[in-house]
């Protein structure tokens, strides 16, 4: 009865970590390299998920995209569907409370790299986009795939706004940290042992691997 | 042509704010930009490649407008085209030798651009650093590199950024003279920044003196040295007289090394340089004695007859200009001027010891 949880885990974790690479890239990129009217106050909103006790970003989500919600009303009204108490549900919550870490990370990242690299490929006829995937991102590479990781990470372990957001139904929107509570708090000691030892396991493993491939080449 | 009018408000670290506003032109040929740091040199060459936008102002390169704050014109700096030279290289880290240089090549084909970006490592004789990445070059290879990915785009124009500074001093006046050999090979015109005396008379064909933003003053660049026009250009300028000589004989016995300046003989102390060798003079301003008539029983091996063409005073200096087939400037106090009671026009000899002349790097 592991094997479901930890499929539909990696599902959403993978789902998650792939909406936060591309967006959290994006986000840092505009954070670090535009300038912009209200850029502190994205930022800070942005932050958010990272200030707040999950539930309460959780419980907004809801107030977003519940049944009732400001974007799930007319949804709901359109289609007859709600993506609350869905496994896309999980998806949402977890990319919603990983994501502040992966821009920062690659915001970080990206205002590492000496702007002369990128005037010098801008004025070698290169367009800003081309620039940032052939200078930017490689030289920034290790600082976003750190933050990849840290975001990876998070979301796997996501709880609270899960909770709110996609509740807690076993083959459905259970992931593995919910399964873990409910193990503990209904006495299964066995189960939340293993449950909690394969998350570890896999966390560590990833973070590890990661870790090693990164490291720079010796030249 | 490039022709360049640059109005901008410049803030510094400090919190000193400069207003930068030039106006010149540069043709063919290497046309240096001098002064001290700070004056707004690096700036110029910023508003030029469009990294930099100006408050006001109009930018053309023969007949394509790159800046026109009038017609609101801003060309994106990668429609420019033109080349340039960081200070620290900038090569990119994570690429080969020709990996950079093949980066800005605008050709169609693969093999073609491998085969231009050879041709060009080969012209600057660093072929053989193909493979390499930055890291593993020396200060003169990376700055080669750099030259030679900054002409791989086709430039009409090379901005070159104190392209020698980062480089050590036994590299530096080799790679300046290929530097300007390059220039004549691809009838590029370079606008080059520098502040080093010797640089701008070895390489400037024309050299634009830049102060506190703005232009004092433009020609040749021994003539501005030796014989400013103005008191702030002399402070630019500083202390030093440049001379561009050759090496005539050498008299190791008695320390001394003759030296022809454009037909005038001088004495320097003893240099070992191959006869006929090219080098770069400086003689400093305040090192030279002003007479009024011609001393005989006297330790200075250099006696000059001159004419003072110009008086330049400044709140702590003056500064005389003389004329003896090549100008000097010498600096002396207002009392001096008055007790020999100097005016331009005075025929006056110049005493300079052969110590005080030095080879410039």
């Amino acid at each position: 009865m592991i094997w479901p949880t930890l499929r539909l885990s990696l599902l959403v974790v993978s789902i998650a970590t792939i909406l936060i690479s591309v967006a959290g890239t994006a986000l840092g990129f505009l954070l670090a390299k535009r300038q912009f009217r209200g850029k502190d106050l994205l930022d800070a909103i942005l932050t958010l998920p990272m200030v707040l006790p999950p539930t309460v970003t959780g419980y907004y989500l809801i107030l977003l995209l519940g049944r009732r919600g400001l974007l799930g009303k007319p949804l709901y009204d359109l289609t007859g569907w709600t993506v609350a108490f869905t496994w896309i549900a999980a998806v949402i919550a977890s990319t919603v409370i990983a994501l502040p870490l992966m821009i920062k990370s690659a915001r970080a990242a990206i205002e590492s790299v000496n702007e002369d690299y990128e005037i010098a490929s801008r004025i070698m006829g290169k367009s800003e986009f081309e620039t940032f995937f052939r200078i930017t991102l490689p030289l920034a590479g290790r600082g976003i795939l750190a933050g990849i990781v840290l975001s990876f990470a998070r979301a796997f372990g996501e709880f609270g706004a899960t909770l709110m957001l996609a509740g807690n139904i076993p083959g459905k929107t259970q992931t593995m940290p919910l399964a873990i509570y409910e193990a503990v708090v209904s006495g299964e000691d066995e189960r939340a042992k293993w449950l909690a030892l394969i998350l570890t396991g896999i966390s560590v493993t990833v973070v590890y691997l990661t870790n090693r491939l990164s490291r720079p080449k010796k030249g | 042509m490039l022709d360049a009018r640059i109005r901008k408000q410049l803030g510094s670290g400090n919190g000193h704010t400069l207003t930068m506003d030039v106006t010149f032109r540069a043709g063919s040929g290497i046309t240096v930009l001098f002064g001290s740091s700070g004056a707004g040199k690096t700036s110029i060459l910023r508003a030029i490649a469009g990294i930099l936008s100006p408050d006001e102002g109009r930018i053309t390169l023969d007949e394509t407008v790159f800046f026109d704050s009038s017609a609101g014109i801003n060309l994106p700096m990668q429609q420019r085209r033109v080349g340039y030279v960081f200070q620290n290289h900038a090569l990119f880290p994570h690429l080969t030798a020709e990996q950079n240089v093949m980066y800005g090549i605008r050709t169609h084909t693969r093999h073609s651009a491998h085969e231009r970006a050879r041709e060009l490592l080969a012209l600057l004789g660093i072929r053989k650093t193909a493979e390499s990445y930055p890291h593993q070059l020396s200060g003169g290879e990376q700055q080669r590199v750099a030259l030679a990915r900054a002409l791989a785009t086709d430039p009409l124009i090379m901005l070159l950024d104190e392209p020698l500074s980062a480089v050590d001093i036994a590299t530096r006046s080799r790679l300046g003279e290929e530097i300007a050999a390059v220039q004549q090979r691809t009838g590029i015109p370079f606008l080059y920044v520098t502040h080093s005396h010797n640089e701008a008379v070895r390489l400037g064909n024309t050299m634009i003196v830049v102060d506190e933003g703005r232009v004092v003053q433009e020609g040749p660049p021994l003539e501005i040295f030796n014989a400013p026009r103005t008191a702030p250009v002399a402070r630019v300028v500083g202390a030093e007289n440049v001379f561009v000589g050759k090496v005539l004989s050498h008299q190791p016995e008695d320390g001394i090394t003759e030296i022809d300046l454009n037909s005038c003989r001088i004495e320097a102390p003893y240099n070992g340089l191959p006869i006929g060798n090219r080098v770069t003079i400086g003689i400093r301003s305040e090192d030279i004695i002003v007479c009024r008539e011609r001393l005989t029983q006297t330790s200075a091996r250099n006696v000059l007859p001159g004419v003072i063409r110009n008086i330049l005073h400044d709140a702590d200096k003056t500064e005389l200009i003389v004329g003896c087939g090549v100008d000097f400037k010498v600096s002396v106090t207002q009392a001096a001027v008055r007790a020999l009671s100097l005016e331009a026009g005075s025929p006056v000899y110049l005493l300079i010891k052969a110590r005080a002349l030095h080879l410039l790097a």
